[in-house]
């Protein structure tokens, strides 16, 4: 029971790649991109109904750009004009939830409707929508009242075809009012759909750390295929993560293990931390291993000892008849 | 005549001949110097001679070549003698542990001369082996005490007699013993309180007299600071006044007290008194070496008429009182000076020779040669700031990096990519676009109920993404003490087999008894301590087993042995 006082914002990021959400219509079509958005309305709606100081924020994060589809710029939260509530009034449903969905309906379509096609771009922009998030996350803590607490956490959802795909961040920010002083819990969602991409990586793991330092927390729901960054990025921060078996029940997961907040998740039972791969990849190969060689002068690290560090090109000694004892590195828990 | 006297000469010879050889071989075998030999010494009843070697003190009886009693000097702890008029005359040795040796000076004419030499020797002898002992057992208690964990270790394995002490020590006591000795050369020496003459307080012992106590501490810090007193002491102590007395006279001296008037007596201390009068002028005549201290422009100014100041010239004659004043300042001055000179003054020669403190003691002569480099270091010192400085840094090679996108390319492994081509990417881009064009939220019916109840199924307790968590940790199955026990047996089984491993490859003799005795030791290790334990985690029920890596660990170490023993068996064979 949180008392008024405390704030509690969640953040969805929703992986909305046109393309490979266009590919699953095409394979799968009794879930497709619409079904998605509806499940995480679903959850939204559920966390703002939960506490009445419950606040909302959902990115959808395309190959082109990173968008809020809620809150909208020009929409504050007490602005309910009587024309652009239409349909949703009229079944006598909680007027902020209503207009949440229609916002939330109108953004993506115009963000579909203004897609281009352009062929190099085809990954998610998934550390951008992250940055994003936590860039609100960091504005609305700023203008909470004094007295006022805030927990965010961001709730990533992203399903994994082959190559990239939507990413479908929740990210629920928690804000709680407390009476002491100001305790913000953050956490991100993030529904991850597209495959780790390996040019956002650096900027991926910027955003996880500085997460880490925000104490916001980042939990990631992935559709298909494991992801080790977002696995990372969820244990550094102390989020959950969670691959889905079943796509069609995605409302009911979301709901059963992303919508209490981090102080509920430990009076529950859930599903319990992954095992993390924190092996790093050689710079030559790109294959994850656990020994290996690292120059000692620029820090990369090879599989296999060569006399000349390729990255710095300081030439190493070669070694007498026994090897050189390989640096052990085991990266197998980083915690 | 003259075969008789050959004769008498034969048999002591013969027993020179006899002994001799014996503590020839015997020095071979020890290669030690004897330092005294006592003939005709009584051990238990049996007739034998008593040999005082650099390092212990040995006897052996009559007519054999062994020493039968050896101790070296580091294990006695002290030595007794019988008293003057008793007629057994006796030397009698105590152990530190506790058992005690005793002589009996059996030679009629020199008995007594004999035992008085041996105790003079041992006397020398003992308090240079009295330290290293101590030193040693010392250091092993502060070892224990500062680390719970290897005192638990030493519980488990010496005292339960699973290891013997010394193999305990052996690997530690050597690394801990060079340590030491850094340190200590790094110790710092603790200064002398300057109020170490106000303690000594003067107690009345009732009937017009006064007691000091002195203790060693106090002493120390006295020929530290006056090494006059120290010369004066080593010159008289013993020969001419004992202790007691030196002390005595030192405090009925003049010189300790306040009035330093030198009555020119035959006060031991009169020479110290003007001695301190000598240091305290050269003091005054080298000054402060440092530039920036103007001790000279501290004078007194009292007020003059009219509230001008008058600065008391030098030659003013001072009155009576004014002298007695000045004599006390004086000496509080050669006192603080001296203390200071004392604590700075290091034990080997000063090598620093930019210290100006060398000219603070008076007595200290080499001062003068090194004026001008102190007093231009201090200047520099007092002009330069370093942090304003710009200083330039140590030289640094700049780092070069040809591929350093490589670093931004995470630990992704570089797949196959699915490539959609430009066709597929269209359609697929069109085909999201008119689905969400007409995109209305339907939310109630977001997921059919079977969906929804399998999911449920599958995140309870046992479900199919429950199945990790199931694995509870074995840290909270078991309760704590059984855990710390654990823990105890775990450090202490590691130690076994260390030193167990560490005989392989077995190439002594020494490690061939080693490796048998570890063996011995571990199979005792298991019978007195881990079945009882295993039996008590059964007897509680708890079903983990906790004991299986022990067991495995103690089994690898048995199998070695077993194959090492067949090898030996079917070399020798």
């Amino acid at each position: 029971m949180a008392s008024e006082d405390e704030v509690s914002l969640l953040v969805i990021v929703v992986d909305v790649n046109p393309i490979w959400w266009g590919q699953q219509a095409q394979r799968e079509p009794e879930f497709n991109l619409s079904k998605c958005l509806d499940a995480v309305m679903v959850m939204a709606n559920s966390h703002l109904v939960m506490t009445r100081t419950n606040k909302l924020a959902i990115i959808a994060s395309h190959c082109q750009e990173s968008h809020f589809l809620y809150p909208n710029k020009h929409w504050k939260a007490g602005d309910v004009a009587g024309d652009e509530v239409s349909s949703g009034s009229g079944d006598g449903k909680y007027e902020l939830l209503s207009v949440a969905n229609d916002l939330v309906a109108e953004e993506i379509r115009n963000l579909m409707a203004r897609t281009q096609v352009k062929g190099h771009q085809t990954d998610t922009l998934l550390a951008g929508s992250l940055a994003k998030a936590l860039c609100y996350i960091h504005r609305v803590s700023k203008e909470l009242e004094a007295g006022q607490d805030m927990k965010s956490r961001i709730l990533v959802s992203s399903w994994f075809p082959f190559s990239s795909a939507v990413y479908f961040c929740i990210i629920f920010v928690q804000m709680s009012m407390g009476i002491f002083g100001l305790i913000i819990y953050y956490i991100l969602q993030v529904v991850k759909a597209a495959e780790d991409c390996a040019l956002q990586y650096m900027n991926f793991m910027n955003v996880i750390f500085a997460a880490q330092k925000q104490n916001i927390l980042i939990d990631a729901c992935v559709l298909d295929s494991d992801s080790g960054l977002l696995q990372q990025a969820c244990d550094i921060t102390g989020g959950l993560y969670l691959k889905i078996p079943q796509k069609t029940a995605l409302a009911q997961y979301l709901l059963w293990v992303f919508l209490p907040d981090a102080d509920q998740r430990s009076q529950l039972v859930l599903p319990p931390s992954v095992h993390v791969d924190y092996r790093a990849a050689c710079f030559c190969h790109r294959n994850l291993i656990e020994i290996g060689y690292v120059c000692s002068v620029c820090l990369s690290i090879f599989c296999n000892f060569s006399p000349i560090c390729t990255t710095c090109e300081t030439a190493f000694k070669i070694p007498l008849p026994q090897m050189m004892k390989p640096k052990k590195k085991k990266l197998k828990t980083a915690n | 005549m003259f075969n008789v006297d050959r004769r008498l000469k034969f048999p002591s010879a013969l027993i020179l001949c006899l002994h001799y050889p014996a503590c020839l071989l015997v020095m071979a075998a020890l290669s030690e110097e004897v330092l005294l030999v006592v003939k005709r010494v009584r051990q238990r009843k049996q007739d034998g001679t008593l040999y005082l070697m650099t390092e212990r003190i040995a006897w052996g009886p009559e007519g054999k070549d062994r020493f039968t009693v050896s101790h070296l000097y580091a294990d006695i702890r002290c030595q007794k003698i019988s008293p003057d008029g008793k007629s057994k005359i006796q030397l009698q040795l105590v152990l530190h542990t506790g058992e005690s040796t005793t002589f009996h000076f059996a030679n009629e004419s020199t008995a007594l001369k004999d035992r008085d030499a041996a105790k003079d020797l041992l006397q020398q002898l003992l308090p240079k082996f009295k330290k290293k002992a101590n030193k040693q057992l010392e250091e092993k208690n502060k070892m224990l005490q500062e680390d719970p964990v290897l005192f638990q270790l030493y519980k488990d394995l010496v005292v339960s007699q699973v290891i013997s002490a010394e193999e305990f020590w052996a690997s530690r006591l050597k690394l801990s013993s060079v340590e030491h000795s850094l340190s200590n050369n790094s110790k710092q020496e603790v200064g002398i309180s300057a109020a170490f003459l106000a303690d000594i307080r003067p107690q009345t012992d009732g009937c017009n007299g006064l007691k000091y106590n002195l203790t060693s501490d106090i002493i120390e810090s006295i020929f530290k600071t006056y090494p006059a007193v120290k010369q004066k002491y080593a010159e008289n102590v013993p020969h001419n006044l004992t202790e007691k007395e030196f002390w005595t006279r030192f405090f009925q001296s003049h010189y300790f007290h306040r009035d330093r008037i030198n009555t020119g007596q035959q006060d031991i201390f009169s020479e110290c008194a003007k001695q301190d009068e000598k240091g305290l002028k050269s003091m005054v005549v080298q000054g402060v070496k440092n530039p920036m201290v103007d001790l000279l422009s501290l004078e007194d100014k009292t007020l003059d008429e009219g509230y001008g100041s008058l600065t008391v010239g030098p030659n003013s004659s001072k009155t009576v009182k004014e002298n007695s004043n000045s004599a006390i300042i004086k000496r509080f001055n050669h006192h603080s000076a001296m203390v200071l000179a004392a604590g700075l003054r290091k034990v080997d020669a000063p090598s620093d020779q930019a210290s100006e403190t060398s000219s603070t003691d008076g007595n200290s002569r080499d001062s003068d040669f090194f004026q001008p480099p102190i007093k231009k270091v201090k200047l520099q010192e007092a002009i330069e700031y370093e942090d304003l400085q710009n200083g330039s840094g140590p030289k640094t090679i700049a780092l070069n990096l040809k591929k350093s996108d490589r670093y931004s390319h995470g630990p992704v492994p570089l797949q196959s990519h699915h490539y959609s081509t430009s066709q597929d990417i269209i359609n697929s881009v069109s085909c999201i676009q008119e689905e969400i064009s007409c995109y209305k939220p339907c939310l109630t019916r977001v997921m059919p109920s079977s969906a929804a109840s399998s999911a449920i199924t599958a995140l309870s307790p046992g479900g199919l993404l429950m199945q990790a968590g199931t694995q509870q940790a074995v840290s909270q199955l078991v309760p704590t003490d059984v855990q710390s026990e654990l823990k105890h047996l775990y450090t202490a089984a590691g130690e076994l087999l260390r030193h167990f491993w560490s005989c392989f490859p077995v190439n002594t003799p020494f490690l061939e008894e080693k490796v048998v005795k570890m063996r011995s030791n571990l199979e005792r290790f298991q019978s007195t301590k881990l079945r009882p334990f295993q039996e008590k985690i059964q007897r509680e029920y708890l079903s983990t087993n906790l004991t299986s890596h022990l067991d495995e660990m103690i089994q690898a170490a048995y199998n070695k042995f077993h194959a090492w023993q067949t090898r030996r068996m079917a070399r020798k064979t």
